[in-house]
């Protein structure tokens, strides 16, 4: 069987393992972003917690992928729960970092002006700070996604769902014909959803930045 | 530990424009001090004694049963750990001696036109999962130790290669300037103005290489090379938590004493006046 065989009988196959893993990715995601916007902020605010926060954001990208999913599985059980948890761990670093580095960047008489205007410390925040780091924390987001889209593939090895699935498949029967199309199919699938991803991410850019600075 | 607040400076992609998305992988970190607080040289050590020791007391409290005590015996630990360090060693000096020069040579006015190339394949490279890579390296050649090295290295050679262009490419125009200026030959001034200022750039790299080969090579058992993968996916298949447990520590500890020894080196081997 060739590719294109492999491609057209296969189709809706990869299509649900490939929302499988889109799924995984954006839950991740969502959990990282809720949990590192908060942490980047705090550690803007507070200049004694901002090393202890990076520091243990930065820990868990030191980590090997397959430990820290696998560290899950007595708690969490096979399947998507541990991969989730892994995956929002290693997305917390670039969000994290990145709303720093855009909240630090934003002029201090910008931050004044607000001051002066008599806005509280939330108003300020919320009206002036965040819209003008945003491009820079978006950019940490973006690259969160990509790093998390590539490892999800692993969750497949430690029972989870995703186009990793179709890879170990092909990796398990090894020596049969139809092996290298599997593994071929599950690799490109993940590169088009990093490549859809990073689409997407030009328009959200577009969408969300605000109209002053675009 | 502390060292890891740096990592904002050398994330790429922080400058807020469209600009390259970071590197996969641990994050790169430009140490410029020298000295440093005794936190950042003596934090990690001690946490890693305290974790190792604290997973050591934990295991010997428990009665292992007769599957337990095939994988959790010091002969079969101390195969899977050198298989490990073997697998990364051979890996990263592979990456280091490929990727610094060609990232030398790409930054070379002569390079210029074929640069954005090499930029652009290296930012969709990043999208390409390691675990696919590997296996269709495996898929084309067969099962074996330096097949899989090739795979190692085909995950981390584009990282390394960016992170030696846009450190070269971050170095001070107005340095080099002056140095042609004073004399120097375009090689002087790569020898002794453009290699040294991008050290600490070069270091994250390396480092950055480190911890994806020690991190990739945990899948080494899934193509037949042993490894800590090995303790942590029989955990995984014979259902032992103590197994797995002692796997996901060993190789965690190992990637976190890999990355702190060459944190610590660079900042040792950093040119003075950086």
């Amino acid at each position: 069987m060739t590719f294109a065989e492999y491609l057209t009988r296969n189709y809706d196959n990869l299509l649900e393992l490939g929302l499988e893993h889109l799924n995984l990715v954006l839950i991740s995601m969502g959990i990282a972003l809720a949990v590192g916007l908060p942490l980047g902020i705090v550690a803007h605010r507070n200049g004694f917690l901002r090393n202890p926060i990076l520091a243990g954001a930065g820990f868990f990208l030191t980590l090997p992928s397959l430990a820290l999913f696998s560290i899950f599985i007595p708690v969490l059980g096979i399947g998507a729960p541990p991969a989730i948890a892994a995956l929002s761990l290693y997305a917390l670093l670039p969000i994290v970092s990145n709303t720093v580095t855009g909240l630090a960047s934003v002029s201090p008489a910008v931050v004044k002006a607000s001051q002066g205007m008599g806005m509280t410390g939330f108003q300020r925040l919320l009206r002036v700070e965040l819209p003008l780091a945003w491009p820079v924390i978006l950019t940490g987001i973006r690259v969160s996604t990509q790093v998390v889209i590539g490892i999800a593939a692993i969750a497949a090895l430690v029972g989870g769902p995703g186009l990793g699935t179709e890879i170990f498949r092909g990796l398990r029967s090894q020596g049969n014909a139809s092996a290298p199309n599997l593994v071929y199919g599950g690799t490109l699938g993940v590169i088009v959803l990093a490549l859809l991803l990073d689409a997407a991410f030009v328009l959200i850019r577009r969408l969300t930045t605000s109209r002053g600075i675009r | 530990m502390a060292d890891t607040a740096l990592a904002t400076q050398a994330l790429p992609g922080t400058g807020g424009t469209a600009g390259t998305p970071g590197t996969a992988g641990a994050p790169g970190r430009a140490e410029s001090r020298r000295g440093g607080s005794p936190l950042s040289w003596f934090g990690m050590p001690v946490l890693l004694a305290v974790i190792l020791g604290g997973t050591y007391l934990w295991v010997s409290s428990l009665e292992l049963d007769t599957i337990e005590q095939r994988t959790l015996n010091v002969e079969q630990l101390t195969r899977s750990t050198i298989e490990h360090l073997h697998l990364t060693a051979v890996s990263t000096a592979i990456v280091i001696v490929l990727a610094i020069p060609l990232g030398v040579l790409l930054s070379r006015p002569f390079a210029r036109p074929v640069v954005p190339a090499v930029l652009g394949i290296a930012n969709i490279g990043q999208g390409v999962p390691s675990f696919g890579l590997i296996t269709i390296v495996i898929l084309w050649t067969s099962l074996g130790f330096w097949p899989m090295i090739i795979g190692l290295v085909a995950c981390s050679t584009l990282p390394i290669l960016r992170n030696t262009m846009v450190g070269l490419e971050q170095v001070d125009r107005t340095a080099v300037k002056a140095s042609r200026g004073m004399g120097m030959s375009p090689l002087q001034v790569l020898l002794k103005v453009e290699l040294p200022l991008a050290f600490p750039v070069m270091i994250a790299g390396i480092r950055t290489a480190l911890i994806i080969n020690v991190g990739t090579a945990a899948l080494g058992t899934f193509f037949g090379q042993g490894g800590l993968g090995f303790i942590i996916y029989n955990g995984i298949t014979l259902n032992r938590t103590p197994v797995l447990v002692t796997g996901v520590v060993l190789v965690s500890a190992l990637a976190l004493l890999i990355d702190y020894l060459a944190g610590a080196l660079g900042r040792l081997l950093a040119p003075r006046g950086l």
